[in-house]
C-alpha cells in the first residue's frame, strides 16, 4: 500500500466498482447503429430512455434539436466526472482531478474565444463544461470578464495565470487568439506529466505512460497537421513537453516531411500500437482516419490498463476517455445527420472498439 | 494495528510470565486456539475491508446486485469457520 500522506488511504474498490458499472451502462455498438439511422429529435427520444433522461427532460423546455442533445450530453459528462471527483479519495483523487484539469482548460479556451468573438456572458456560460477543477462561481466571473485583459487577469494566481499573461503579449502583437489557446493547453499537459513518473508503484507508473503516451499521440497529431497545412508554422511552439517520443528539434525536423514522419512513428516503440492507424494513413491519405485510429488505439491501451491492474487509477481513466468518446460519437452522429451526411459517412466519424 | 498488537505482546508475556511462577505451560493449548480463531477473524476483517467497499460501490449503480454483493463479502468468512475446527480438535 503506497499511498501518498496527504488526504488519507484511497478507495480503489468503492472507485472502480462504481466505475464499471458506469462503463457496463456505455452505448454498445447497437445503439450507435440504432441511432446513426434517427433524426437530430429520434436522438433526443431515445436518448430520454437511457441515462440521459434527467438531462434531456431538464433542458428539453429550453432547446430543441441539435442543441438539445449537445447541452444533454455536455451536463450529463460533467455530473459523472464530478461524481468521480466526490467519490475518490486520497491519492485517487489527486490522479484524477489532474486528467480531470482538461476541462478547466478547455473551459479557459471557450471564455477567451467567447470574449475575442464578442459573446455575452450567458452565451459564454451555457458552452462551460463544468466537470474541471474550477467552480461554477469562478467560470461565471470568467464569463463575465469583458475584455481578454480582465479574463487573463481573473486567471492571474491559478495554473494558468503566468503562462497566459506571458501569451497575453504575443496576443497584443498578432491579434489572434493562438498563442493564448497554446498557452491554456500546454499548460495543461505539462500540469498532467509533472510529478507522475516519481512514484513507484507498477500502476501509477503505467499511469504515467499513458499519459506520457496521450502527450505523445498528441505531438504527432500536431506534426501531421502542420506537414500537411504546409503552413509557415514554426512546430517547436506547439510542441508539449513530456512525451517521449520526440524533443522540440525532432518536431521541427519532421513535420516538414509526412513520409518522413510517419516511417518515424512506425519505428518507435509505438510502432506496433500505430500500425493500423499507421496503414490507415497510407492508404487512404486521410488525416481524419489516422485521427480516429490514434483515439481507438488509445482506447484500447486504456482498456487493457483497466483489466491488468483492477485496483489502481487505470479502470477511472478508461472509463474517463470511454465516456468522453460516447459524447464525441452522439455528437457526430447529431451534427452529421443534421448536416446531411450519408450513413456511411457518419460512421467514418465515429471511433467504436 | 500496532498498538494493538504491541498491547497484545505485552500482555502475554505477563501471561507467560504468570505460567511459569505457578509451574504449568506458559500458554496452553486453549489459549493457542483461541488466539487462532482471533488471527483468522482479523484476517477476515481485512479480506472483507476491500470485498465490502467494493460491493457498496457496485450496489449503489444497481440495486439488483444486493445478493451476490452479500455473498461475495462474507465470503472470506470461511476462514473464521475453519478456525473454529482448531477449537474443537484441541478442546
Amino acid at each position: 500500500m503506497s499511498v501518498e500522506k496527504t488526504g488519507g488511504p484511497s478507495n480503489y474498490e468503492y472507485v472502480s466498482a462504481r466505475v464499471r458499472a458506469r462503463r457496463a451502462k456505455l452505448f454498445a455498438e447497437e445503439d450507435y447503429r440504432k441511432l446513426i439511422r434517427m433524426g437530430p429529435g429520434e436522438i433526443a427520444r431515445y436518448m430520454e430512455e437511457t441515462e440521459y433522461e434527467d438531462e434531456i427532460n431538464a433542458l428539453g423546455s429550453r432547446y430543441d434539436g441539435v442543441d438539445l442533445i449537445e447541452y444533454a450530453l455536455n451536463r450529463n459528462l460533467a455530473k459523472h466526472f464530478e461524481d468521480l471527483l466526490d467519490w475518490a479519495e486520497g491519492r485517487l483523487y489527486t490522479l484524477i482531478a489532474r486528467y480531470l484539469r482538461k476541462f478547466d482548460a478547455w473551459n479557459v479556451k471557450t471564455a477567451l474565444r467567447g470574449i475575442y468573438s464578442g459573446a455575452d456572458s450567458e452565451t459564454i456560460a451555457e458552452d462551460f463544461t463544468y466537470a474541471g477543477e474550477f467552480d461554477r462561481q469562478f467560470l461565471d466571473r470568467l464569463a463575465e470578464a469583458g475584455s481578454i485583459e480582465d479574463a487573463v487577469e481573473l486567471l492571474d494566481g491559478t495554473r494558468y495565470g503566468e503562462p497566459l499573461a506571458a501569451a497575453f503579449e504575443d496576443y497584443e502583437e498578432s491579434g489572434v487568439l493562438i498563442p493564448l489557446e497554446n498557452a491554456a493547453d500546454r499548460t495543461y499537459y505539462e500540469g498532467l506529466i509533472e510529478g507522475a513518473t516519481k512514484s513507484g508503484n507498477r500502476a501509477t507508473q503505467l499511469y504515467a505512460e499513458f499519459l506520457q503516451a496521450e502527450i505523445d499521440f498528441r505531438n504527432v497529431r500536431n506534426a501531421l497537421r502542420i506537414a500537411r497545412s504546409g503552413a509557415e508554422i514554426d512546430p517547436e511552439d506547439y510542441f508539449i513537453e513530456g512525451g517521449d517520443l520526440f524533443d522540440a528539434s525532432d518536431v521541427a525536423q519532421l513535420s516538414g516531411n509526412v513520409d518522413e514522419l510517419v516511417t518515424f512513428v512506425r519505428d518507435s516503440s509505438y510502432g506496433d500500437d500505430l500500425s493500423d492507424a499507421l496503414n490507415e494513413l497510407e492508404r487512404a491519405d486521410s488525416l481524419i482516419g489516422f485521427e480516429h485510429a490514434l483515439d481507438a488505439a488509445l482506447l484500447e491501451y486504456s482498456n487493457h490498463l483497466s483489466h491488468v491492474f483492477p485496483l489502481s487509477v487505470c479502470p477511472v481513466l478508461a472509463y474517463i476517455l470511454a465516456k468522453e468518446r460516447e459524447v464525441e460519437n452522439i455528437r457526430a452522429i447529431a451534427r452529421g445527420r443534421e448536416a446531411g451526411l450519408t450513413e456511411t459517412e457518419i460512421e467514418d466519424e465515429l471511433v467504436i472498439l | 494495528m500496532y498498538e494493538f498488537v504491541l498491547a497484545f505482546v505485552e500482555s502475554s508475556v505477563l501471561l507467560a510470565q504468570d505460567g511459569a511462577a505457578s509451574g504449568g505451560p506458559a500458554f496452553t493449548a486453549e489459549a493457542a486456539a483461541a488466539l487462532s480463531v482471533g488471527l483468522a477473524a482479523l484476517a477476515a476483517g481485512y479480506a472483507e475491508r476491500g470485498i465490502g467497499s467494493a460491493a457498496i460501490g457496485a450496489i449503489a449503480e444497481d440495486e439488483s446486485l444486493f445478493g451476490t454483493g452479500l455473498i461475495m463479502t462474507v465470503l472470506p468468512e470461511t476462514l473464521v469457520i475453519l478456525a473454529l475446527v482448531v477449537v474443537f480438535i484441541v478442546g
